[in-house]
């Protein structure tokens, strides 16, 4: 089939006029990339008629491809293009070893008069070959190292002019290709570094111009590329110096936001002082009679600027720039200046927009227009500030535990004064998220409560309330302002249909950021922050939002971190009703509600199914609470064991001596029994004959001791019914559980476990239903204990 | 092709080890799947019991009866450093997640010592155990420590409220900075082993074996027991099945046992059943899976393979043993290393893919310890973080950090690797085509050219560029032409007058001719004449009969000084 179709192409090919390939160059395409197995065989041996048959296709093939390549028509171009890239594509080593004459040609076309798909295709057809061709390194002294000079030259020259023999270019205005350009140079630089070095200053003297535009900013694809590109810069750097030129862009970079901000804060005194010496030094004296700017290059090499938006949009910039940092590989071992990074951060953050009350000394020399200017822009700066900390958060993962605390200190500061800013409150959503995995679960009372506030403005992201019957309740501004627009209406339309109004809150614009960065939010609070330290009602919010968005992740994450039983409530409440109603079908749901886990060993005989109920972590939720109360007493316990322990042991000697066998054993039959169990059962199914003839012995131990087994299992219920009336109060605890604990006793241990052995079988009915039996006078005893409480 | 190994650090014995391939080794990198092979070794360590920690990139072993601490360099597999500290070490442990960049170390004056070792800081918290930290375990999401000590006390710590730079305020404070937040006694003697479950969430468990033969399941959270369990005798160390079902502690005599949690049919999770927590569990002794020979000594150390079904033990006679799970009993000798193995760590399997362990960074090297004061703690500013601190790392390419923008607005990586081209792609470029070919069967090229420019302005724009050049040449050609012109007429012109002056001095010359041609004819003409007086004068003596001779002579006398004459005038 196969070679049908090749042949079928290499006719189509061969005969169709040139000007009539364009409309049948996809399917052509296709049609070559299913042969691929065809293209990629090794053509050396060729054995049978077909082999040789499809030799000479393929040769058909590369020559018309090859001729295409050079044909006169803008077609002819553009269908061998198209072409090349699936053969290439198809047949790998095969056809990239002998695709030379192949990249000759396509990088011609780069210099011809062609439309603009045709060289973009070429451009990645020919990164795609370099790109194949890596993984061997004869291809790579073939046909890369050769050819890779003049493609870089050529695309250098698409989109730019190299106008002396300096190593400077200039950008050509508005060219198509700039976008492409640079993500092939960021493809290609990691991987032939020397190849690159010698065009590495022509490069970055382009990535200045694009990095330092301030008035007609490139686009952010065109940005975010020229930022990664830049950092890759360090690749071409000699052998052993890559870490150092990293760093030291990574510096400049710190020390051009702090000639900027110098600029851009001029209009306040600054209360920040640098724990670096070297930046404690004045700043440059500025001449205030001027509209705030920086003329001359700064430390990076960027132009000058002018006016507050500029500046603040070069500050954007560099600060982006310093994320990229964090999320380009790089070339060796860097060392990142996480310390002067945050001291960057915490002199941006430092700067807030004042309240009513002010609290920020303004700088008198400067007018008070410029300082309003300030105030508007600052939330974009702090956004920005947040991006870095979370790019360097995700990036340094658990190696930012040491400055967690810090950022999270920046970031709350912030927040308390601009929350206002939608921009502000998205990065400072995901900020958190990323903060609390490492620092929530050890967060104590205050820390949690310092956060409240954060954790209140989400849920009201998150579902703005309804009804304007309590704004308050939403501190965000924009259901304020929402709010006091309607008053307006209200007067009139209040009365007639509530209703409707209802619909018109939720048609405000769209924000599906915000979000989404607080429905992301939402989870990760809930798992990390220890239940118990949320204020119950924040909690109730929280289930009350999480309800309404029928958010699948939040409702498992409630679900699996219940809320703590509150002393004279029920049992804790769960939004488990809700998740099974409103996923029942879903995996997760269905695992969390009714397991089936293998509980044991991936051994038959020990596969005994345990209903592990969704209660469960409610339950254990209410026996903290209930033991909360009454940590005194296992304080106590703690603390007075000798003591008890030395009571317990010579008591339970007495009793061991004094008493029959039966009561000692009635305490060991409650625990020993269960452990035997899946070593009998086994038996039945499997073909382990050990066990099999165990069982057999067994059986027959139990045969003569099969009387004391009756008389012992509702001996078993006594003792079940004892536990709860240890618990329950304080004074009685101390003896039976201390009985318990001394029980470890050496000598009574082998007299005893033969004859639970033949328990086992026999018993075991009686205690799986034992816990369900359990269950009530626990409640019981929580109540108990509350009442004791 | 999927392989499992595991590390293996001995105690230095007296004993001659068999194979000339183990003597002076330490540390082993065994292969035990599918077939066991010894991998690697790292030379000149003597580590005690949980001395042993291993970081994706690194394997720290610190030494026994000494204060230093071995580092080993998985990558180069050589030795990179060896780090000295002030205090013995008796634990170690590593914490930081996937990446292990904190070195947790137990002292054997009962401090805990955390080491950043991507940063060469380096904190210590406060002796909060009486006696020597013998184990240390940190839990998945590295949030926090549990340390046991001689002192039969189990601490738990924060790791992040150690690290942080920021320390809470200390106001009416309960606590000093650097301490645990919580202690866990419930043990009566010294505490041997510990392990943690495998959950990242808040209902984890720890289990930790002392010495009074007792082994207890906790929260850790909450301090809270959850189970009591007395064991036939001491248990020398303990680890948790991967799914947290059970848990296995090798015993002084060799012998290993298994100890599930579930065992009944319970409504609720066994160790979070409130009615069992208080009652002590007692697994049987005969229970306990026997070694092969009384001669294994104890065991020293316990892992479990990745799919929990096979337990590995270390011996105190050098062997390393298998033991089947699920028939709970021994299977077979993997290793045998000579001195006790009395660290068995194993490494994620080989070959499979770890999407959450995937490392985005990696650490080549370590950065030691720094002592000095600038790191520690700077008196300026308490709080801040120092300017100097640096993270050394190398951050690597990751395929899952920019998902959303290759789905969303990359179509560059998209084309690069489909088949050929994205069919957007493609569209593009026929509609390209189109508009080009109709131009061309619309009319003359000069249309053809509008098109053209309209669509690819750069190549307008290089056009221009070209022909301004061109122009530019062009013109500079015309002027120089335009000179060479001035020149050559200038130069005609000089040459015409030269022309005309050349004939009037050809004519001058002429004349000159005419004249002394003139002359010449003139003299001549004097001469025939007096030649011709001469012969008269001569005929004429003769005639009268004189000597005509003499007449002549005395002519010519005359004539000498006539001719003379003539010829000073003919010369003029």
């Amino acid at each position: 089939m196969a070679t049908m179709s090749l042949r079928a192409v290499t006719h189509r090919l061969t005969t169709t006029p040139v000007q009539q390939l364009p409309p049948i160059a996809s399917f052509l395409a296709t049609s070559l990339s299913d042969c691929g197995e065809l293209l990629s065989a090794p053509q050396n041996q060729k054995t049978g008629k077909s082999d040789s048959d499809n030799a000479i296709q393929i040769h058909k093939l590369k020559t018309r491809l090859g001729s295409l390549l050079q044909d006169r028509s803008f077609e002819g171009r553009w269908t061998g293009v198209v072409l090349v890239k699936a053969t290439v594509e198809a047949g790998q080593w095969e056809v990239l070893r002998g695709c030379e004459p192949l990249v000759r040609s396509l990088i011609a076309i780069l210099a011809k008069q062609d439309p603009v798909t045709t060289k973009k295709m070429c451009i990645i057809t020919l990164t795609r070959i370099f790109h194949l061709t890596y993984q061997y390194p004869t291809l790579v002294r073939e046909i890369t190292t050769p050819s890779l000079p003049g493609f870089i030259t050529s695309i250098l020259n698409l989109v730019s002019v190299k106008p002396s023999s300096e190593p400077i270019r200039k950008l050509r205005p508005s060219t198509p290709f700039l976008e492409i350009a640079l993500h092939v140079i960021l493809e290609l630089i990691a991987r032939h570094p020397t190849t690159f070095r010698p065009f590495s200053a022509q490069i970055h003297s382009l990535l200045q111009a694009i990095i330092g535009s301030t008035s007609p900013t490139y686009p952010k694809p065109v940005m975010e590329l020229a930022q990664r590109l830049f950092i890759s810069l360090h690749n071409c750097a000699p052998k052993n110096a890559a870490g150092d030129e990293w760093r030291n862009a990574n510096l400049l970079t710190i020390s051009s936001i702090h000639r900027t901000s110098d600029y851009v804060f001029r209009s306040i005194i600054e209360q920040w002082e640098s724990v670096d010496p070297n930046l404690r030094q004045a700043a440059a004296p500025q001449d205030y009679t001027q509209e705030v700017g920086d003329d001359g290059p700064d430390p990076l090499g960027l132009s000058g600027w002018r006016g507050i938006h500029s500046g603040v949009d070069r500050i954007l910039a560099l600060l982006r720039l310093l994320s990229t940092f964090f999320s380009t590989p790089t070339a060796s071992a860097v060392s990142i200046p996480v310390g002067q990074i945050l001291d960057l951060t915490s002199r941006l953050t430092s700067v807030i927009v004042p309240n009513e009350s002010g609290g920020v000394q303004a700088n008198s020399q400067i007018s008070r227009e410029e300082r309003e200017s300030l105030w508007t822009e600052l939330p974009r700066i702090h956004a920005a500030c947040m991006k870095l900390l979370v790019s360097a958060m995700n990036a340094l993962e658990t190696g930012t535990m040491s400055v967690a605390q810090t950022i999270l200190e920046q970031a709350t500061w912030v927040f308390r004064a601009e929350k206002f800013s939608r921009k502000v409150r998205v990065s400072m959503y995901n900020l958190v998220r990323s903060l609390l995995p490492i620092v929530g679960p050890s967060m104590t009372k205050q820390a949690v409560s310092s956060l409240t506030d954060l954790f209140q403005t989400c849920c009201v992201d998150l579902l703005p309330p309804a009804d304007d019957t309590n704004p308050s309740a939403g501190s965000s501004t924009d259901a304020k302002g929402k709010s006091k627009a309607n008053q307006v209406a209200v007067n009139a339309d209040s009365f007639l249909n509530s209703g409707k109004q209802v619909r018109q809150v939720k048609q405000g614009p769209l924000f599906p950021e915000l979000k989404r960065a607080a429905s992301e939010l939402l989870p990760i609070i809930l798992t990390y922050v220890p239940t118990e330290l949320l204020v119950p009602s924040l909690r109730g919010e929280i289930d009350r939002k999480i309800i309404l968005t029928a958010d699948k992740n939040a409702m498992i994450s409630s679900v699996l971190n219940p809320l703590p039983a509150a002393r004279g409530r029920g049992a804790g409440s769960s939004i488990i009703p809700f998740l099974a109603r409103s996923y029942a079908d879903e995996m997760e749901v269905e695992g969390l509600i009714r397991p089936r886990m293998p509980v044991l060993m991936s051994t038959p005989d020990l596969n005994g199914n345990v209903v592990v109920d969704e209660d469960e972590d409610e339950d254990e939720d209410m026996s903290v609470s209930a033991y909360q109360p009454t940590t005194q007493s296992t304080g106590f316990l703690r603390t007075s064991p000798p003591s008890a322990a030395l009571s317990s042991q010579t008591t339970s000697v007495e009793t061991f001596q004094t008493s029959t066998p039966a009561p000692s054993l009635n305490k060991r039959v409650y625990e020993e029994p269960t452990p035997q169990a899946p070593v009998a059962q086994p038996a039945e199914k499997k073909e382990d004959a050990q066990v099999k003839r165990a069982r057999f012995e067994d059986d027959t131990i139990a045969a003569p001791t099969k009387p004391s087994l009756a008389k012992e299992s509702p001996a078993t219920f006594t003792g079940t019914a004892a536990i709860p009336v240890e618990q329950s109060s304080v004074t009685t605890t101390s003896t039976p559980q201390s009985v318990q604990t001394a029980a470890p006793f050496p000598k009574p241990v082998p007299a005893t476990t033969p004859v639970k052995i033949s328990a086992a079988n026999e018993t075991e009915e009686s205690d799986d239903e034992m816990p369900t039996l359990n269950m009530e006078p626990d409640t019981d005893d929580d109540d108990d204990e509350e009442m004791d409480g | 092709m999927l392989s499992e190994c595991f590390i293996a650090s001995t105690l230095t014995s007296g004993k001659a080890p068999a194979s000339a391939s183990l003597r002076d080794v330490g540390i082993c990198l065994q292969e035990f799947q599918p077939a066991p092979a010894l991998r690697s070794t790292f030379k000149k360590s003597s580590t005690a019991a949980n001395c042993l920690a291993v970081s994706p990139s690194h394997v720290f072993a610190a030494q026994s009866e000494k204060a230093i601490v071995h580092v080993y360099s998985r990558e180069k597999g050589n030795q990179e450093a060896i780090v000295p500290f002030p205090e013995r070490i008796r634990s170690l442990a590593v914490a930081g997640g996937r990446n292990g960049d904190i070195l947790v170390l137990g002292t054997e004056g009962g401090r805990l010592i955390l080491w950043e070792t991507c940063t060469g800081r380096q904190v210590a918290t406060t002796a909060s155990h009486l006696q020597p930290v013998t184990s240390l375990v940190v839990d998945r999401a590295s949030n926090f420590i549990v340390s046991g000590s001689s002192d039969a006390s189990v601490h738990v710590w924060s790791l992040a409220s150690i690290l942080s730079f920021i320390k809470p305020p200390s106001g009416r404070d309960r606590q000093q900075p650097n301490s645990p937040i919580r202690t866990f006694s419930n043990h009566r003697a010294a505490i041997t082993s510990i392990a943690l479950g495998h959950s990242a969430g808040r209902y984890n468990i720890a289990v930790s074996t002392a010495k009074d033969s007792t082994a207890v399941a906790w929260d850790y959270h909450t301090g809270r027991v959850l189970r009591t369990f007395l064991l036939p005798s001491s248990a020398t160390c303990v680890t948790l099945d991967p799914v947290d079902r059970a848990f296995y502690v090798g015993y002084e005599d060799g012998s290993v046992q298994g100890i599930e949690f579930y065992k009944n049919q319970s409504a609720q999770h066994p160790l979070h059943d409130p009615s069992l927590q208080s009652t002590p569990v007692q697994p049987s002794a005969a229970d306990r899976w026997l070694p092969p020979s009384s001669d294994t000594g104890a065991v020293e150390s316990l892992a479990l393979s990745y799919d929990g079904t096979i337990l590995l033990t270390g011996q105190r006679n050098g062997k390393v043993l298998s033991w089947n799970v699920a028939r709970r009993k021994y299977a077979t000798i993997v290793a045998d290393y000579t001195h006790p193995v009395t660290n068995l760590s194993m490494l994620p399997l080989n070959g499979l893919p770890h999407p959450p362990l995937e490392l985005t960074r990696i650490a080549h090297t370590i950065i030691k310890p720094r002592y000095d004061q600038a790191l520690s703690e700077s008196s300026v500013n308490p709080g801040a973080v120092p300017a100097d601190y640096a993270f050394q790392t190398r951050l690597l390419p990751s395929s899952k950090d920019t998902p959303k923008p290759k789905t969303k607005t990359d179509p560059f990586s998209e084309a690069l690797s489909h088949a050929f081209f994205p069919d957007s792609m493609m569209e593009e470029g026929l509609a390209e085509l189109a508009a080009l070919n109709q131009g061309q069967q619309q009319q003359s090229p000069s249309t053809v050219h509008s098109t053209q420019a309209l669509e690819d302005t750069t190549a307008k724009d290089t056009q221009i560029t070209a022909l301004e050049a061109e122009l530019s040449t062009l013109k500079k050609k015309a002027t120089a032409s335009e000179t060479a012109r001035q020149t050559t007429t200038d130069e005609v012109t000089k040459l015409r007058s030269d022309l005309i002056h050349l004939q009037g001095y050809i004519n001058e010359l002429h004349q000159k001719q005419e004249q002394t041609q003139r002359e010449k004819v003139q003299r001549q003409a004097r001469k025939e004449k007096r030649e011709m007086k001469r012969r008269d004068a001569w005929f004429a003596a003769e005639k009268k009969g004189r000597n005509g001779d003499a007449v002549v002579k005395k002519m010519d006398l005359d004539d000498g000084a006539q001719t003379s004459d003539s010829d000073d005038q003919s010369s003029e």
